[in-house]
């Protein structure tokens, strides 16, 4: 019995003083000008799709969630956006080359149609997030419209 | 009544934490000179996309199939220029590709490896302006997708390798190569691939699929 307690009080101070540690949020307030959104000419559902279910990860502006105000849950975020960011920065879209945007689209309709993106451990909580059997479709239909007028 | 007394003290700890947490919340990182730079990095990069559609109209004949190669450009002629300084590039590519073939994702990451390699090895001071602008356009890309085969299983590798094709490719049409080789087609997946020896041995699908496909041309 004593034994539990100890662990559980144990486990309070770290979860209490892992609280302390810093961790870089990512936001901007300004959009830069080569933004995937606006240097295309992207449909109103694409859009908002885009930025619910990819744009926390893959841009310079996440929307942060409430779990990610509290560790681990916020290493856990940063992570994935460091990662995310790194493969694919949609506000920096029109900064790539032809040649890359063109294997970045091909990427995207890949990622989408194997259901690899969104990341099932971000939906779990994301549920706007989770892209329908229409949806897919829809943003995926887009992007190869998208690769060939490249 | 000590033991309550410890909880509470604990509890009254975490809520100070969470408090501080939130008030660092509102010390967002303002990254303006960053926005700043990519807006330039744009401008930039319009101009040079411009000078470069300008160049070379590409007639891409397989478009609607996502399958389809990334950025189909240039031809690689029958007979290129004898060039040796691509052998270790291309050795890399087929690496990659020969570890696909025999579903061996070890293989292939340690291709994705040596072609990095040859990437930093190779000698970019023998390029002309021009060679070097388009060498840098191609590289760039297969950088990413070579990374990506070092460390993804073996159908993410298959997908990366799809797009490396068209880039080394490219490469070979740009720079020419003195290795004799042969382009292959898939018609599965719609993409060509370079294969050193004559007889089909498919890389997209490996033992599944593995004499699927068609020589499309030999090179020297």
């Amino acid at each position: 019995m004593k034994i539990v307690k100890i662990i559980v009080l144990v486990l309070l101070v770290v979860f209490v003083g892992i609280q302390f540690v810093p961790t870089v949020h990512n936001q901007s307030e300004r959009t830069p000008k080569a933004d995937f959104m606006l240097v295309n000419d992207v449909p109103k559902d694409v859009k908002n799709k885009l930025q619910i279910s990819c744009y926390d990860c893959h841009s310079n502006n996440t929307q942060y969630p409430w779990y990610s105000k509290i560790q681990p849950g916020a290493w856990f975020m940063e992570n994935h956006i460091k990662n995310g960011k790194e493969e694919l920065n949609f506000n920096e879209w029109d900064t790539y080359s032809n040649r890359r945007k063109k294997s970045k689209l091909k990427s995207i309709i890949n990622q989408i149609k194997d259901d690899e993106m969104p990341l099932s451990s971000y939906t779990l909580i994301h549920r706007d997030a989770k892209l329908s059997e229409n949806e897919k479709k829809e943003m995926i239909q887009f992007m190869k419209q998208l690769r060939d007028s490249l | 009544m000590r033991k309550l007394k410890l909880s509470m003290g604990v509890l009254a700890i975490a809520f100070a934490a969470l408090t501080v947490m939130s008030c660092k919340d509102n010390k967002k990182e303002h990254d303006d000179s960053d926005g700043h730079h990519t807006e330039m990095d744009s401008e930039v990069n319009h101009m040079e996309m411009k000078n470069e559609s300008e160049e070379h109209h590409h007639e891409d004949a397989d478009d609607e199939h996502d399958g389809g190669s990334a950025a189909e450009s240039r031809d690689i002629k029958v007979s290129t220029q004898k060039n040796a300084a691509t052998s270790a590039i291309i050795d890399g590519y087929l690496q990659i590709k020969n570890g696909l073939v025999a579903d061996n994702k070890d293989n292939a990451a340690k291709g994705g490896t040596a072609l990095l390699a040859a990437f930093s090895n190779f000698d970019m001071s023998q390029l002309n302006e021009e060679q070097h602008k388009s060498y840098m356009d191609i590289v760039e890309d297969a950088k990413e997708q070579a990374e990506h085969i070092v460390k993804s299983p073996i159908d993410h590798q298959r997908e990366h390798f799809e797009t490396l094709s068209t880039d080394i490719s490219d490469l070979i049409a740009l720079l020419g190569t003195d290795k004799t080789l042969y382009q292959d087609y898939c018609p599965m997946k719609k993409v060509s691939w370079l294969s050193e020896t004559k007889d089909i041995k498919n890389p997209f699908f490996g033992s599944e699929m593995l004499t699927c496909g068609s020589v499309k041309k030999q090179i020297n």
